[in-house]
């Protein structure tokens, strides 16, 4: 069960039109390494893991996720809201606003939309694990490119928000692989997999 | 904790260290000083300003909507401070001041938010009972929504 905040984790004011902005800020919604694919990935993957505490972590932080793509569709909706036509023409936002005037729809800075092919829940804590933890700097990378081309400082304060919370996730998953870690044999972490094999994994080896 | 092995990632479990004050805390996006590295390549860019604050400066704004961003603003300080203490805590149960700062914290959180509803409007289901006007028609949907930003 969910409760939603009618608040946003990190307030956005943003005062100017800039449907460019828009379209690259948007792929941290429905691209690859965006907010809805993070949230997903960790929601998916936390029923099947075996130690309780990283289940508990991936909500944690799945939920949080909801949060962000909530900051970053606060953000594309504030910078197209006044949108005339003349700004889509020059902007490039003009094949955007012909499938969804200056409505959210998830997906990626070129234009592909959300998918799931961009994530894995894979049914084996270690793998998952790491995943979560390279999914976490893609998302950094995206946000320190996105900080490269961005200079209006209403726009950088939420993405710099963003991009130092990947790095505390990146930490928090760090340490839910050395909690799993610390349950299985170091000679050798392959030798079952903890997720299916659970007779092995609760000590019957 | 797990020392080194060969053909695993091994990521340090992070020691309790200083933290940021409340209104840091959100600006910069953690609590932990220990884990704000910025992006200083993108910093030549152009010097920060601090959009949180710089709502409150503007002129023709009612004394209401005033008073009521300012409580928003410390409900949003202390909620993240919250999130980013519960991270840390799913990794790190047993550790005593964080423990105690989570209680302090979580309490005080409560009371904003009653305060926040009975002042101006619910910010969750469960806020609804202690709205002014609750009795009369149903309040959740009172108040902006929170995407609308600078025009609220």
């Amino acid at each position: 069960m969910w409760i939603y905040e009618k608040r946003l984790q990190y307030p956005v004011k943003i005062t100017k039109t800039c449907p460019k902005t828009a379209q690259l800020i948007i792929s941290q919604y429905g691209g690859p390494d965006g907010e809805l694919s993070a949230s997903m990935r960790y929601l998916s993957q936390r029923y099947s893991m075996p130690v309780k505490e990283v289940g508990g972590l991936l909500t944690d932080i799945g939920t949080e996720e909801l949060a962000h793509m909530e900051i970053i569709c606060a953000m594309v909706y504030q910078l197209t809201k006044n949108l005339t036509i003349e700004q889509a023409k020059t902007a490039g936002f003009d094949a955007y606003y012909i499938d969804h005037t200056t409505a959210l729809w998830p997906q990626a800075a070129a234009g592909l939309p959300f998918t799931a092919i961009e994530f894995q829940s894979k049914g084996d804590a270690i793998t998952d694990l790491t995943e979560d933890l390279a999914a976490e700097q893609k998302a950094r990378t995206v946000y320190d490119n996105l900080l490269r081309m961005i200079p209006e400082p209403e726009v950088r304060e939420p993405l710099k928000f963003l991009r130092t919370r990947e790095i505390v996730h990146f930490q928090r998953f760090g340490e839910a692989l050395e909690k799993t870690k610390d349950k299985l044999d170091s000679k050798n972490y392959y030798y079952f997999n903890p997720e299916f094999d659970k007779d092995m994994f609760h000590g019957e080896l | 904790m797990s020392e080194n092995h060969l053909a695993i990632a091994n990521v340090p479990i992070q020691p309790w260290g200083e933290l940021y004050s409340q209104e840091e805390a959100l600006n910069i996006g953690t609590i932990f000083q220990d884990l704000n590295m910025p992006f200083f390549a993108s910093e030549s860019v152009m010097g920060t300003t601090n959009p949180i604050a710089s709502g409150l400066k503007n002129l023709g704004v009612s004394k209401e909507q005033k008073d009521r961003e300012q409580l928003m603003t410390k409900i949003n300080q202390i909620s993240f401070f919250l999130d980013d203490l519960t991270l840390y805590l799913d990794t790190h149960e047993q550790d005593a001041e964080a423990l105690k700062l989570y209680r302090e914290k979580a309490q005080e959180c409560a009371e904003l938010r009653k305060q926040f509803a009975q002042e101006f409007y619910p910010l969750t289901k469960l806020c609804v009972p202690h709205c002014k006007n609750g009795e009369t028609s149903f309040c959740l949907q009172d108040g902006p929504m929170p995407w609308e930003g600078a025009c609220i």
